[in-house]
């Protein structure tokens, strides 16, 4: 399995980063991207953190949720996320300790996605191989600007001062990594390049992780921008259920049968809260 | 004779009972809410698949089909026979073949053209595709 991080110190990055410099090949952005990204974008705000040893998954969600106003520290999220076995930090932990923290947390996996989201204004996080097939140096870093013209893209990658790879670097350093991206954001913010879909699902797993005051708040945010889908309505009421809120639980159940009156378990789970309302 | 009236006996307490049944079914209040993540699966499965049947019934398309001697009716039996997975296999090689873009435009048409000479054994674009001859 090669989602795992087991190695993200300093050295290591730096010299594997120097022999893939000796052989990269340009990057074309005409042939890589299929929408007119803009020559340079870039994220402020997003804070420089020092990992601790193996740390780099941790660090890098440390890193995007600071940015978005939250106080958590890389140790807070190594407790939900590394794996002290394994010295490193796997792709679906990285997810999932995202999740247990109330954020929406989706993955991308293409430039025109990573470009689209740092347009955005939202940072990513990516999975790289700084080292090669047979050597590999596991990393994760947080992608926070671009500049086609200069040929940069700027990470913040576990250290204290923003590193700079050229394009042809990263790409095949993000290759190596099979183009793992993870967007996290704070429930009230929407990614810009991933479809309704995968937004939904990722409301319904914070549903899953008990984080139901972030999902509510997840499926408000998606019912605003998609204000026709039902199933943003039926998220919001069980999610309202969930949290003892049988009133608000009701309204959002009658928006969902309002948008489409054929649903059984709309109507069904409407009659169960009203049930027990009435009880 | 008495093997017909015990069967036929048997037929009325298997339908009364369950009669009874399907009428408790309904009244009987459901023991929990029933989970987003299941609704999610179905309908969004269920969206992807009209989406397509949509676009296989849009006029131009079927001008498209009508013209590659394929009769229309057919397409969408060939296109209503494929699973949620396939479907959704389907879907995502679509957005990867076109690089991420928006592939509901002119794209999209090719591919779901491409979909139906692929199911009609014509092409064989999309990897998943049974031909059924």
């Amino acid at each position: 399995m090669r989602a795992l991080a087991p190695l993200c110190k300093r050295l290591v990055c730096l010299l594997a980063l120097c022999w893939l410099a000796a052989c990269a090949q340009p990057f074309e952005p005409d042939e890589r991207l299929s929408f007119d990204a803009p020559t340079r974008a870039n994220v402020t705000g997003v804070p420089l953190i020092q990992q601790e040893d193996f740390f780099c998954g941790p660090a890098s969600i440390a890193m995007v949720m600071q940015w978005a106003g939250s106080e958590i520290t890389q140790q807070d999220v190594a407790a939900l996320a590394f794996n002290p076995g394994a010295g490193g930090t796997y792709l679906a932990d990285m997810i999932g300790s995202s999740r247990r923290l109330g954020q929406l947390a989706v993955q991308i996996n293409d430039f025109d996605q990573l470009l689209a989201e740092v347009t955005a204004g939202h940072p990513v996080i990516v999975f790289q191989n700084l080292g090669l097939g047979v050597f590999p140096v596991w990393h994760y870093g947080v992608v926070t600007g671009y500049d086609l013209a200069k040929d940069e893209v700027y990470l913040n990658s576990g250290q204290l001062d923003q590193m700079v790879m050229a394009f042809a670097v990263f790409e095949r350093t993000w290759r190596r990594g099979d183009y793992w991206g993870l967007v996290v954001l704070p429930p009230d913010q929407l990614p810009a390049s991933v479809s309704e879909a995968d937004i939904l699902s990722a409301a319904a797993a914070l549903e899953r992780v008990g984080q139901h005051q972030a999902a509510a708040t997840l499926y408000e945010t998606g019912a605003a921008k998609w204000p026709d889908n039902w199933l943003w309505q039926f998220g919001l009421g069980n999610a309202r259920y969930a949290m003892g809120d049988l009133r608000g639980a009701r309204r959002a159940l009658r928006r969902a049968r309002a948008l489409d009156p054929s649903i059984p378990e709309v109507r069904a789970n409407l009659a169960f809260v009203n049930s027990e309302l009435a009880g | 004779m008495g093997f017909l009236n015990l069967s036929k006996k048997g037929i009325a307490i298997a339908l009364s009972a369950q009669m009874v049944l399907a009428t408790q079914a309904v009244t009987m209040a459901q023991a929990e809410m029933l989970g987003t993540d299941q609704a999610i699966s179905k309908y969004t499965a269920l969206a992807n698949r009209n989406v397509l049947m949509d676009e296989i019934k849009r006029d131009d398309v079927q001008a498209e089909i009508v013209a590659l001697g394929v009769d229309p009716a057919e397409a969408e039996a060939r296109l209503a026979a494929l699973s949620d997975a396939e479907i959704a296999t389907m879907l995502m090689q679509m957005e990867n073949d076109s690089a991420g873009a928006d592939i509901l435009g002119t794209l999209f048409t090719v591919f779901v053209i491409l979909l139906v000479t692929d199911l009609l054994c014509f092409t064989r674009f999309f990897n998943f595709t049974r031909c059924v001859r």
